[in-house]
């Protein structure tokens, strides 16, 4: 039961994890906090919705993840674009904010506020077999695997491919990037693609978990995953993966040993705590934040 | 109902100001709903359990939350720009988990029986607030709150307490906040949890943004706009969040100081502006080629960035 619940923790954690990689890459890149992506997150569900309803469910990952990295480039353009420079790091924050308003009220227009069931999938998913006692959902194993798939070529295409050099240029000294002939633009837009796209298959998991697409979900979960990108440090990757992780487990335990309304709070806590004590993140000795903090 | 509606503007007014109180000093707070919550809970308990009448109740529960802010607010003002906002997200979920679990505060089902808030009393509140912001704007004070928001390394050398100014601010805010939420339940009789969502702080931020920020009359006008104009177009009631969010995009686009900005660009800012202009992109007066990153700031004197959304 305990093992179970951890496992839930995992599938949770992995989720917070695929979102907060979202923020922790636009932050790393342009130093700007979006908050348009927790509703790209939850839109993510929408469009599985959609998707199901006339596709199979490989359709539904495909869509997700063109769609959210469309919406990311949306985003970049409205909400971005003007605003770059370090002095209009709040303005870009506030004009995202306004957009992510923008784009759940669409929501609660065309699906309602109330949560909107998926259509019945294939009893594959829900399939159980236990191993050494564990009950495994094939659900569950789809979310890890497809998260590991996401974060390995997320590390391939960081690490190993041009672009990612770009990105990370781009991250550590923009105007050496910018004078030795990165396209800042076309950086700045994969990254929001890649970040939105990621948010967008994790909201697709998560309707797929709950078997229902939810409008609420982008404040709660998503802004979470905000604090998941904080603790793990501002702009560290595997910091984010590492803190998503960590607290989906924390937050399982917790509602397992029966302090599951406090739960919601752990996050915050440990967020605030660590941006007081520890504002480079849990793992990292990273220089950005250090910066960040006059 | 009409009086319905400017109760509800005239809270709103306070929030909108109590973000201004704690932006003056270059705070963004996002725990406006917060330290609302908090002033409500506590002066409805004090009216309702102890029999104190409506005012008394107020003006302690305003100074708790004062203290609460400044509780919070003396290690969390240490952070600046976006980590602030991440810290003062963070308060608002964390008071609304508490108060959600603390039983005789009546939990997640809601808090209810306050009564005596009135037309009459929100516009004493409002009046009163809005006398004490006049006077401060007129008055050394606000100067000082000028500079430490502006810059306030050259603050700091002119013998200003930057932490004592940032947390009178921060403090005061919350305590309007916490008067604001006091007439909110004291007007309602019935409040839960979710009253004080994460929504509300945001909203309230954007009242401000919208209505500008660079004087008393701006985050009151935000605040009536957009209170009162969905009230009399029903269309604009559907549509509130995405006109409102539209409104705040078109304004930070187009007009980043806010609807009423009066206080001109000087030309010796633009002189400024000529010198490293490439720097101060935020005021749309000069805008570089696309995709082009502006010089390192490495070499100027940082500013505080927590200051006006610009």
């Amino acid at each position: 039961m305990l093992a179970g619940q951890i496992l839930n923790g995992l599938v949770s954690g992995a989720m917070y994890a695929l979102v907060a990689i979202g923020f922790t890459l636009v932050v790393g890149v342009l130093d700007k906090l979006n908050f348009t992506h927790p509703e790209v997150f939850m839109l993510g569900g929408f469009v599985g919705l959609v998707s199901l309803t006339y596709l199979p469910l490989e359709w539904a990952f495909f869509f997700a993840f063109f769609v959210g990295g469309l919406l990311g480039l949306f985003t970049e353009f409205v909400a971005f674009r003007r605003f770059h420079g370090p002095e209009s790091r709040i303005t870009a924050a506030l004009s995202s904010l306004a957009l992510g308003l923008v784009v759940t009220d669409l929501v609660h227009k065309f699906w309602g506020t109330e949560q909107v069931p998926l259509p019945p999938q294939s009893g594959w998913l829900h399939k159980t077999f236990s191993i050494a006692g564990v009950h495994f959902l094939n659900l569950q194993l789809m979310v890890l695997g497809v998260t590991l798939v996401l974060m390995v070529g997320l590390h391939l295409l960081i690490h190993h491919m041009k672009l990612g050099r770009q990105i990370r240029a781009l991250a550590e000294a923009p105007t050496s990037a910018a004078l030795l002939g990165v396209n800042v633009l076309r950086v700045k837009q994969a990254v929001f693609f890649i970040s939105s796209a990621l948010a967008a298959v994790a909201g697709l998991m998560l309707a797929l978990r709950s078997d229902a697409a939810a409008s609420e979900i982008g404040l709660t979960f998503g802004l979470k995953a905000m604090a998941i990108m904080a603790v793990g440090g501002m702009g560290d990757l595997r910091g984010a993966v590492l803190a998503g992780l960590l607290i989906g487990v924390i937050e399982a335990l917790m509602f397992y040993f029966g302090l599951g309304r406090l739960g919601e709070m752990t996050v915050w806590l440990a967020m605030i705590l660590i941006l007081l004590l520890r504002p480079a993140g849990l793992f990292s000795n990273g220089l950005h934040s250090r910066e960040q903090r006059v | 109902m009409i009086s319905d509606h400017l109760i509800i503007t005239g809270i709103n007014i306070l929030l909108a100001w109590s973000v201004y109180i704690a932006l003056l000093t270059g705070s963004l707070s996002f725990a406006q709903g917060a330290f609302m919550a908090i002033g409500c809970y506590a002066a409805g308990y004090m009216t309702t359990h102890f029999d104190i009448p409506f005012w008394p109740a107020t003006l302690a529960a305003a100074a708790l939350t004062a203290a609460f802010a400044a509780l919070v607010g003396f290690p969390a003002l240490r952070l600046r720009g976006l980590y602030l906002i991440l810290a003062t997200l963070g308060i608002t979920f964390c008071v609304r988990v508490l108060i959600e679990n603390l039983d005789f505060l009546g939990g997640i089902g809601g808090f209810g029986g306050m009564l005596g808030a009135d037309l009459g009393s929100v516009a004493v509140a409002v009046a009163g607030v809005g006398a004490v912001l006049a006077l401060i704007s007129f008055s050394p004070l606000q100067r000082i709150f000028d500079a430490v928001r502006e810059d306030e390394r050259v603050a700091a050398s002119l013998g200003i307490n930057i932490t004592a100014v940032r947390l009178i601010g921060f403090s005061a805010g919350a305590a309007v906040a916490a008067i604001g939420g006091s007439l909110y339940g004291h007007y309602m009789s019935f409040v839960r949890p979710e009253s004080f969502d994460v929504l509300l702080s945001i909203y309230v931020v954007l009242y401000v943004v919208l209505g500008g920020v660079n004087n008393m009359a701006g985050p009151a006008l935000g605040a009536v706009v957009m209170t009162l104009l969905p009230e009399y177009f029903r269309v604009l009631a559907d549509w509130r969040p995405t006109v409102f969010g539209l409104a705040v995009l078109v304004m930070l686009l187009f007009r980043p100081d806010g609807l009423l900005s009066f206080r001109l660009r000087t030309a010796r800012a633009d002189k400024a502006d000529g010198l490293d202009g490439a720097m101060k992109d935020s005021q749309g007066v000069r805008r570089q080629v696309a995709g082009r990153p502006p010089l390192p700031s490495s070499g100027s004197v940082p500013r505080s960035e927590g200051g006006t959304p610009q």
